[in-house]
Protein backbone atom coordinates (compact mmCIF):
# COMPACT_ATOMS: atom_id res chain seq x y z
CA UNK A 1 0.00 0.00 0.00
CA UNK A 2 1.62 3.28 -0.83
CA UNK A 3 1.64 6.18 1.57
CA UNK A 4 -1.31 8.14 0.10
CA UNK A 5 -3.47 5.01 0.20
CA UNK A 6 -2.24 4.55 3.73
CA UNK A 7 -3.13 8.04 4.74
CA UNK A 8 -6.64 7.66 3.10
CA UNK A 9 -7.22 5.09 5.00
CA UNK A 10 -6.04 5.98 8.09
CA UNK A 11 -8.33 9.48 7.77
CA UNK A 12 -11.50 7.06 7.37
CA UNK A 13 -10.50 5.58 10.97
CA UNK A 14 -8.44 2.32 9.79
CA UNK A 15 -5.68 2.23 12.84
CA UNK A 16 -4.14 -0.56 10.83
CA UNK A 17 -3.26 1.58 7.85
CA UNK A 18 -1.93 4.45 10.20
CA UNK A 19 -0.08 1.63 12.24
CA UNK A 20 1.48 0.42 8.23
CA UNK A 21 2.67 4.32 8.25
CA UNK A 22 4.16 4.17 11.92
CA UNK A 23 6.33 0.96 11.08
CA UNK A 24 7.28 2.54 7.39
CA UNK A 25 8.49 6.24 8.93
CA UNK A 26 9.56 5.08 12.39
CA UNK A 27 13.08 4.54 11.77
CA UNK A 28 13.49 7.78 9.38
CA UNK A 29 11.86 9.84 11.91
CA UNK A 30 14.01 8.96 14.89
CA UNK A 31 17.31 9.76 12.18
CA UNK A 32 16.18 13.42 11.91
CA UNK A 33 14.93 13.40 15.86
CA UNK A 34 18.31 12.42 17.16
CA UNK A 35 20.21 14.74 14.58
CA UNK A 36 18.18 17.20 16.59
CA UNK A 37 18.03 16.28 20.15
CA UNK A 38 21.39 14.32 19.89
CA UNK A 39 20.50 12.24 22.67
CA UNK A 40 18.88 8.79 21.67
CA UNK A 41 15.99 8.89 24.54
CA UNK A 42 15.27 12.43 23.63
CA UNK A 43 14.97 10.77 19.76
CA UNK A 44 12.28 8.41 20.91
CA UNK A 45 10.69 10.42 22.86
CA UNK A 46 10.19 12.72 19.73
CA UNK A 47 9.46 10.07 17.64
CA UNK A 48 6.23 8.92 19.36
CA UNK A 49 5.06 12.61 19.66
CA UNK A 50 5.68 12.84 15.92
CA UNK A 51 3.73 10.16 15.19
CA UNK A 52 0.99 11.40 17.70
CA UNK A 53 0.64 14.73 15.99
CA UNK A 54 0.49 13.31 12.45
CA UNK A 55 -2.66 11.03 13.72
CA UNK A 56 -4.30 14.16 15.25
CA UNK A 57 -3.01 16.17 12.01
CA UNK A 58 -3.89 14.09 9.00
CA UNK A 59 -6.79 15.42 7.99
CA UNK A 60 -4.45 18.31 7.43
CA UNK A 61 -2.31 16.56 5.24
CA UNK A 62 -2.78 17.23 1.86
CA UNK A 63 -2.86 14.34 -0.56
CA UNK A 64 -0.34 16.81 -3.06
CA UNK A 65 2.62 16.54 -0.44
CA UNK A 66 4.61 13.57 0.30
CA UNK A 67 4.23 11.92 3.45
CA UNK A 68 7.67 11.49 4.37
CA UNK A 69 8.05 15.30 4.13
CA UNK A 70 5.44 15.98 6.25
CA UNK A 71 6.66 14.01 8.73
CA UNK A 72 9.70 14.92 8.38
CA UNK A 73 8.67 18.15 9.00
CA UNK A 74 6.46 17.53 12.14
CA UNK A 75 9.58 15.58 13.87
CA UNK A 76 11.70 18.61 13.25
CA UNK A 77 9.07 20.82 14.98
CA UNK A 78 8.63 18.58 17.72
CA UNK A 79 12.10 18.40 18.18
CA UNK A 80 12.56 21.90 18.08
CA UNK A 81 9.70 22.00 21.01
CA UNK A 82 11.12 19.37 22.96
CA UNK A 83 14.60 21.41 23.04
CA UNK A 84 12.41 24.56 23.71
CA UNK A 85 11.23 23.41 27.13
CA UNK A 86 14.46 22.40 28.23
CA UNK A 87 15.89 25.34 27.59
CA UNK A 88 18.33 23.37 25.15
CA UNK A 89 18.79 26.18 22.71
CA UNK A 90 21.22 28.16 25.14
CA UNK A 91 22.75 25.58 26.65
CA UNK A 92 26.54 25.33 26.37
CA UNK A 93 28.63 22.85 26.59
CA UNK A 94 31.48 22.81 29.13
CA UNK A 95 34.11 22.95 25.99
CA UNK A 96 32.03 25.69 24.70
CA UNK A 97 34.00 28.96 24.93
CA UNK A 98 32.03 31.49 23.82
CA UNK A 99 32.15 35.10 24.87
CA UNK A 100 30.07 37.76 24.85
CA UNK A 101 30.39 38.58 21.85
CA UNK A 102 29.43 35.03 20.35
CA UNK A 103 33.51 34.40 19.22
CA UNK A 104 35.45 31.53 20.35
CA UNK A 105 38.10 32.00 22.70
CA UNK A 106 38.83 28.56 24.01
CA UNK A 107 40.46 25.86 22.15
CA UNK A 108 38.86 22.50 22.53
CA UNK A 109 40.19 19.90 24.76
CA UNK A 110 42.55 17.52 22.53
CA UNK A 111 40.69 14.88 21.13
CA UNK A 112 43.01 14.61 18.07
CA UNK A 113 42.65 10.69 16.59
CA UNK A 114 45.44 8.60 15.89
CA UNK A 115 45.16 8.84 12.22
CA UNK A 116 45.68 4.65 12.09
CA UNK A 117 42.81 3.93 14.32
CA UNK A 118 40.53 6.23 11.48
CA UNK A 119 39.63 3.89 9.30
CA UNK A 120 37.18 2.46 11.42
CA UNK A 121 34.05 3.65 10.74
CA UNK A 122 32.84 3.15 13.98
CA UNK A 123 35.44 5.46 15.36
CA UNK A 124 34.72 7.83 12.65
CA UNK A 125 30.70 7.57 13.89
CA UNK A 126 32.48 8.15 17.88
CA UNK A 127 34.34 11.22 16.64
CA UNK A 128 31.31 13.13 14.83
CA UNK A 129 29.12 12.13 17.65
CA UNK A 130 31.78 13.97 20.00
CA UNK A 131 32.23 17.16 17.04
CA UNK A 132 28.34 17.66 17.42
CA UNK A 133 28.14 17.47 20.61
CA UNK A 134 30.56 20.47 21.66
CA UNK A 135 28.48 22.41 20.04
CA UNK A 136 26.11 24.57 21.61
CA UNK A 137 22.67 24.34 21.75
CA UNK A 138 21.89 26.72 19.34
CA UNK A 139 24.94 26.25 17.20
CA UNK A 140 23.60 22.58 17.34
CA UNK A 141 20.07 23.86 16.18
CA UNK A 142 21.54 26.00 13.44
CA UNK A 143 23.64 23.55 12.18
CA UNK A 144 20.92 20.70 11.64
CA UNK A 145 18.49 22.63 10.28
CA UNK A 146 20.41 24.70 7.89
CA UNK A 147 23.02 20.85 7.05
CA UNK A 148 20.50 18.01 7.33
CA UNK A 149 17.08 19.78 7.09
CA UNK A 150 18.05 22.64 4.09
CA UNK A 151 15.86 25.11 6.09
CA UNK A 152 16.75 29.14 4.91
CA UNK A 153 19.14 30.95 7.16
CA UNK A 154 15.60 33.46 7.30
CA UNK A 155 13.66 30.57 8.88
CA UNK A 156 16.40 29.42 11.09
CA UNK A 157 16.56 32.84 12.81
CA UNK A 158 12.89 32.72 13.26
CA UNK A 159 12.79 29.48 14.87
CA UNK A 160 15.55 30.56 16.93
CA UNK A 161 14.38 34.06 17.12
CA UNK A 162 17.24 35.52 16.41
CA UNK A 163 18.43 38.06 13.50
CA UNK A 164 19.23 36.81 10.10
CA UNK A 165 23.32 38.09 10.72
CA UNK A 166 23.26 36.32 14.02
CA UNK A 167 21.87 33.28 12.54
CA UNK A 168 24.57 33.01 9.61
CA UNK A 169 27.04 33.01 12.59
CA UNK A 170 25.67 30.81 14.14
CA UNK A 171 25.79 28.11 11.62
CA UNK A 172 29.53 29.42 10.81
CA UNK A 173 30.70 28.94 14.27
CA UNK A 174 29.07 25.65 14.40
CA UNK A 175 30.99 24.99 10.98
CA UNK A 176 34.21 26.14 12.77
CA UNK A 177 34.05 23.84 15.82
CA UNK A 178 33.09 21.08 13.51
CA UNK A 179 35.93 22.12 10.98
CA UNK A 180 38.28 22.05 13.84
CA UNK A 181 37.59 19.31 15.46
CA UNK A 182 37.64 17.06 12.35
CA UNK A 183 39.72 18.34 9.89
CA UNK A 184 42.70 15.94 11.35
CA UNK A 185 40.21 13.11 10.35
CA UNK A 186 39.89 14.19 6.85
CA UNK A 187 43.52 15.44 6.32
CA UNK A 188 44.42 11.36 7.17
CA UNK A 189 41.83 9.29 5.63
CA UNK A 190 43.91 8.46 2.41
CA UNK A 191 40.64 8.01 0.24
CA UNK A 192 39.90 11.89 1.33
CA UNK A 193 43.31 12.92 0.36
CA UNK B 1 43.84 39.47 -3.99
CA UNK B 2 41.89 39.45 -1.18
CA UNK B 3 41.03 36.04 0.22
CA UNK B 4 37.36 34.83 0.81
CA UNK B 5 37.05 34.76 4.78
CA UNK B 6 35.55 31.44 6.44
CA UNK B 7 32.48 32.72 6.78
CA UNK B 8 32.07 33.18 3.15
CA UNK B 9 33.47 30.06 2.61
CA UNK B 10 30.88 28.68 4.26
CA UNK B 11 28.06 31.05 2.91
CA UNK B 12 29.00 29.66 -0.30
CA UNK B 13 28.93 26.04 0.68
CA UNK B 14 25.20 26.15 1.60
CA UNK B 15 24.60 28.65 -1.34
CA UNK B 16 23.62 31.70 1.21
CA UNK B 17 25.95 33.65 -1.19
CA UNK B 18 26.72 35.44 -4.09
CA UNK B 19 27.73 32.37 -5.76
CA UNK B 20 29.04 33.15 -9.01
CA UNK B 21 31.66 36.08 -7.44
CA UNK B 22 32.63 33.29 -4.63
CA UNK B 23 32.49 30.68 -7.84
CA UNK B 24 35.28 32.99 -9.86
CA UNK B 25 37.16 33.33 -6.77
CA UNK B 26 37.61 29.78 -6.56
CA UNK B 27 38.72 29.22 -10.23
CA UNK B 28 41.84 31.57 -9.60
CA UNK B 29 42.55 30.78 -6.06
CA UNK B 30 44.16 27.74 -5.32
CA UNK B 31 44.60 28.55 -1.21
CA UNK B 32 40.85 29.53 -0.93
CA UNK B 33 40.00 26.76 -3.81
CA UNK B 34 41.84 24.25 -1.08
CA UNK B 35 40.02 25.65 2.03
CA UNK B 36 36.69 25.44 0.63
CA UNK B 37 37.20 21.59 -0.18
CA UNK B 38 38.46 20.95 3.46
CA UNK B 39 34.95 22.89 4.65
CA UNK B 40 33.13 20.39 1.93
CA UNK B 41 35.64 16.97 3.01
CA UNK B 42 34.02 17.70 6.67
CA UNK B 43 30.64 18.58 6.28
CA UNK B 44 30.41 15.45 3.87
CA UNK B 45 32.28 13.33 6.63
CA UNK B 46 29.28 14.73 9.58
CA UNK B 47 26.53 14.20 6.41
CA UNK B 48 28.27 10.05 5.95
CA UNK B 49 28.34 9.52 10.07
CA UNK B 50 25.82 6.97 10.51
CA UNK B 51 24.06 7.50 13.83
CA UNK B 52 22.61 5.21 16.05
CA UNK B 53 20.41 3.00 14.78
CA UNK B 54 17.05 1.15 15.37
CA UNK B 55 16.35 -2.24 14.59
CA UNK B 56 14.07 -4.05 12.18
CA UNK B 57 10.95 -4.36 15.00
CA UNK B 58 11.35 -0.06 16.00
CA UNK B 59 8.13 0.84 14.06
CA UNK B 60 6.20 -2.45 15.81
CA UNK B 61 7.69 -1.08 19.10
CA UNK B 62 6.60 2.60 18.61
CA UNK B 63 3.48 1.36 17.56
CA UNK B 64 2.45 -0.56 20.77
CA UNK B 65 3.67 2.57 22.44
CA UNK B 66 1.43 4.76 20.50
CA UNK B 67 -1.59 2.95 20.35
CA UNK B 68 -2.48 3.70 23.77
CA UNK B 69 -1.80 7.22 23.40
CA UNK B 70 -3.95 7.21 20.65
CA UNK B 71 -6.72 4.98 22.54
CA UNK B 72 -7.10 3.46 18.98
CA UNK B 73 -8.19 0.36 20.45
CA UNK B 74 -11.82 0.59 21.89
CA UNK B 75 -11.44 -2.64 23.90
CA UNK B 76 -8.77 -0.51 25.05
CA UNK B 77 -10.13 2.71 25.83
CA UNK B 78 -11.31 1.95 29.01
CA UNK B 79 -10.06 2.87 31.62
CA UNK B 80 -7.38 1.30 34.10
CA UNK B 81 -10.01 0.47 37.21
CA UNK B 82 -13.18 0.07 34.30
CA UNK B 83 -10.56 -2.40 32.66
CA UNK B 84 -9.96 -4.31 36.23
CA UNK B 85 -13.21 -4.35 37.44
CA UNK B 86 -14.80 -5.65 33.72
CA UNK B 87 -11.74 -8.34 34.43
CA UNK B 88 -12.97 -9.13 37.82
CA UNK B 89 -16.34 -9.50 37.24
CA UNK B 90 -15.88 -11.38 34.40
CA UNK B 91 -13.67 -13.96 36.49
CA UNK B 92 -16.11 -14.13 39.28
CA UNK B 93 -19.38 -14.90 36.39
CA UNK B 94 -16.18 -17.72 35.14
CA UNK B 95 -16.10 -19.07 39.07
CA UNK B 96 -19.73 -18.90 39.57
CA UNK B 97 -20.20 -20.87 35.56
CA UNK B 98 -18.12 -23.76 36.72
CA UNK B 99 -19.74 -24.15 40.13
CA UNK B 100 -23.06 -24.03 38.47
CA UNK B 101 -21.76 -26.62 36.18
CA UNK B 102 -20.34 -28.95 38.37
CA UNK B 103 -23.57 -29.44 40.48
CA UNK B 104 -26.02 -29.79 37.58
CA UNK B 105 -23.48 -32.75 36.51
CA UNK B 106 -23.89 -34.20 39.30
CA UNK B 107 -27.75 -33.76 39.44
CA UNK B 108 -27.92 -35.25 35.72
CA UNK B 109 -24.78 -37.84 35.60
CA UNK B 110 -27.19 -41.52 35.45
CA UNK B 111 -29.39 -39.61 32.94
CA UNK B 112 -26.75 -38.96 30.55
CA UNK B 113 -25.07 -42.17 31.40
CA UNK B 114 -28.35 -43.84 30.44
CA UNK B 115 -28.89 -41.71 27.54
CA UNK B 116 -24.94 -42.37 26.15
CA UNK B 117 -25.47 -45.85 26.55
CA UNK B 118 -28.51 -45.48 24.25
CA UNK B 119 -27.53 -43.36 21.35
CA UNK B 120 -23.52 -43.67 22.00
CA UNK B 121 -21.42 -41.21 23.56
CA UNK B 122 -21.09 -38.49 20.43
CA UNK B 123 -23.74 -36.20 21.67
CA UNK B 124 -22.29 -36.05 25.00
CA UNK B 125 -18.49 -35.39 24.48
CA UNK B 126 -19.96 -32.59 21.63
CA UNK B 127 -21.54 -30.97 24.82
CA UNK B 128 -18.52 -31.27 26.62
CA UNK B 129 -16.67 -29.88 23.67
CA UNK B 130 -19.11 -26.67 23.68
CA UNK B 131 -19.19 -25.90 27.42
CA UNK B 132 -15.24 -26.26 27.23
CA UNK B 133 -15.11 -23.87 24.21
CA UNK B 134 -17.31 -21.37 26.26
CA UNK B 135 -15.07 -21.87 29.31
CA UNK B 136 -11.93 -20.59 27.29
CA UNK B 137 -13.86 -18.00 25.88
CA UNK B 138 -14.73 -16.61 29.08
CA UNK B 139 -10.81 -17.09 29.89
CA UNK B 140 -9.20 -15.64 27.37
CA UNK B 141 -11.56 -12.49 27.33
CA UNK B 142 -10.40 -11.57 30.67
CA UNK B 143 -6.96 -12.67 30.44
CA UNK B 144 -6.73 -10.72 27.06
CA UNK B 145 -7.45 -7.35 28.99
CA UNK B 146 -5.26 -8.63 31.89
CA UNK B 147 -2.54 -8.75 29.58
CA UNK B 148 -2.86 -5.49 27.43
CA UNK B 149 -2.72 -3.81 30.99
CA UNK B 150 0.50 -6.15 31.94
CA UNK B 151 1.76 -5.02 28.75
CA UNK B 152 1.10 -1.28 29.78
CA UNK B 153 3.48 -1.60 32.83
CA UNK B 154 6.36 -3.89 31.20
CA UNK B 155 6.63 -1.15 28.22
CA UNK B 156 7.03 1.49 30.44
CA UNK B 157 9.55 -0.55 31.94
CA UNK B 158 11.62 -1.86 29.02
CA UNK B 159 11.29 1.11 27.48
CA UNK B 160 13.04 3.60 30.23
CA UNK B 161 16.39 4.88 30.50
CA UNK B 162 18.45 2.86 33.11
CA UNK B 163 20.79 5.85 33.44
CA UNK B 164 17.97 7.83 34.70
CA UNK B 165 16.31 5.80 37.09
CA UNK B 166 12.16 5.52 36.34
CA UNK B 167 9.24 7.36 38.36
CA UNK B 168 6.97 4.66 38.60
CA UNK B 169 4.55 5.43 41.65
CA UNK B 170 1.75 5.20 38.61
CA UNK B 171 2.86 1.77 37.74
CA UNK B 172 3.35 0.69 40.74
CA UNK B 173 0.13 0.98 41.70
CA UNK B 174 -1.17 -0.51 38.46
CA UNK B 175 0.97 -3.78 39.12
CA UNK B 176 -0.47 -4.17 42.54
CA UNK B 177 -3.89 -3.90 41.65
CA UNK B 178 -2.57 -6.41 38.59
CA UNK B 179 -1.05 -9.14 41.06
CA UNK B 180 -3.94 -10.13 42.37
CA UNK B 181 -5.92 -11.05 38.90
CA UNK B 182 -2.81 -12.43 37.84
CA UNK B 183 -3.00 -15.03 40.42
CA UNK B 184 -6.54 -16.00 39.57
CA UNK B 185 -6.05 -16.57 36.11
CA UNK B 186 -3.22 -18.44 36.26
CA UNK B 187 -4.47 -21.02 38.83
CA UNK B 188 -7.49 -21.15 36.37
CA UNK B 189 -5.73 -21.49 33.41
CA UNK B 190 -3.53 -24.29 34.83
CA UNK B 191 -6.65 -25.73 36.38
CA UNK B 192 -7.98 -26.19 32.76
CA UNK B 193 -5.03 -26.99 31.23
CA UNK B 194 -3.88 -24.25 29.34
CA UNK B 195 -0.53 -24.45 29.91
CA UNK B 196 0.82 -21.30 27.60
CA UNK B 197 -1.15 -19.16 29.41
CA UNK B 198 -0.41 -20.37 32.74
CA UNK B 199 3.63 -20.27 32.24
CA UNK B 200 2.96 -16.51 30.66
CA UNK B 201 1.05 -15.43 34.22
CA UNK B 202 3.85 -17.37 35.85
CA UNK B 203 6.45 -15.68 34.81
CA UNK B 204 5.07 -12.25 35.15
CA UNK B 205 3.65 -12.39 38.36
CA UNK B 206 7.39 -11.89 40.09
CA UNK B 207 8.27 -9.12 38.02
CA UNK B 208 4.64 -7.46 39.14
CA UNK B 209 4.79 -8.26 42.34
CA UNK B 210 8.42 -6.79 42.58
CA UNK B 211 7.22 -3.37 40.71
CA UNK B 212 4.31 -3.55 43.41
CA UNK B 213 6.71 -3.44 46.31
CA UNK B 214 9.14 -1.08 44.69
CA UNK B 215 7.41 2.64 45.76
CA UNK B 216 7.62 5.17 43.92
CA UNK B 217 10.83 5.00 42.33
CA UNK B 218 13.48 2.28 40.93
CA UNK B 219 17.04 3.03 40.82
CA UNK B 220 18.89 2.67 37.99
CA UNK B 221 20.46 -0.73 38.75
CA UNK B 222 16.88 -1.68 40.37
CA UNK B 223 15.53 -0.62 36.69
CA UNK B 224 18.38 -2.60 34.98
CA UNK B 225 17.19 -5.81 37.09
CA UNK B 226 14.27 -6.00 35.72
CA UNK B 227 14.98 -4.92 32.59
CA UNK B 228 17.45 -8.12 32.44
CA UNK B 229 14.27 -10.09 33.92
CA UNK B 230 11.59 -9.22 31.50
CA UNK B 231 14.32 -9.77 28.56
CA UNK B 232 15.71 -12.91 30.24
CA UNK B 233 12.35 -14.41 29.75
CA UNK B 234 11.31 -12.71 26.68
CA UNK B 235 8.45 -11.50 29.09
CA UNK B 236 7.19 -9.04 26.88
CA UNK B 237 7.32 -10.77 23.56
CA UNK B 238 4.99 -13.94 25.52
CA UNK B 239 2.80 -11.38 26.77
CA UNK B 240 2.10 -9.39 23.62
CA UNK B 241 1.76 -12.88 21.71
CA UNK B 242 -0.66 -14.76 24.03
CA UNK B 243 -2.22 -10.96 24.32
CA UNK B 244 -3.02 -11.05 20.58
CA UNK B 245 -4.01 -14.73 20.61
CA UNK B 246 -6.75 -13.57 23.21
CA UNK B 247 -7.49 -10.59 21.91
CA UNK B 248 -11.42 -11.60 20.10
CA UNK B 249 -11.80 -8.29 17.33
CA UNK B 250 -8.14 -8.85 16.17
CA UNK B 251 -7.45 -13.04 15.69
CA UNK B 252 -9.90 -15.74 16.86
CA UNK B 253 -8.35 -17.70 19.84
CA UNK B 254 -8.18 -21.42 18.39
CA UNK B 255 -10.24 -23.57 20.75
CA UNK B 256 -8.98 -27.28 20.09
CA UNK B 257 -12.33 -29.61 19.75
CA UNK B 258 -10.77 -32.20 22.15
CA UNK B 259 -7.88 -29.89 24.25
CA UNK B 260 -7.95 -26.69 26.20
CA UNK B 261 -5.03 -24.88 25.02
CA UNK B 262 -4.57 -22.09 22.64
Amino acid sequence: MTDLAAVSRARGGDADAFRGLVERHSRLVFGVAYRMTGNEHDADDVVQETFLRAYRQIGKFEDRANFGTWLHRIAVNCSLDLLRSRGRYERHHVNDGNDEDGEMTRQYESTDPQPDRLLLSTELKEHVIAALDRLSGNERTAFVLRHFEGMPVEEIGRTLGIQVNAAKHTIFRAVKKLRESLEPLVRSTPCNT
Amino acid sequence: MQHLTEVELVSHYYHDDDSAVAESHLRHCSECAAQYETIGRVLALVTDAPGPERGEDYGDRVWSRLRWKLGIDRRRRTTWVTGISVAAALAIAFFAGQFWRASRERAVQPTAAVSAEATGSAPVQAAARVRGGMEDKVLLLVVGDHLDSSERVLLELANADPAKGLEIGQESRRAGELVAANRIYRQTAAKNGNERIASVLADLEPVLIELSHAGKSLSKDELLELQKRIEAKGLLFKVRVIGAQTTPGDKPPRISSDTNTL
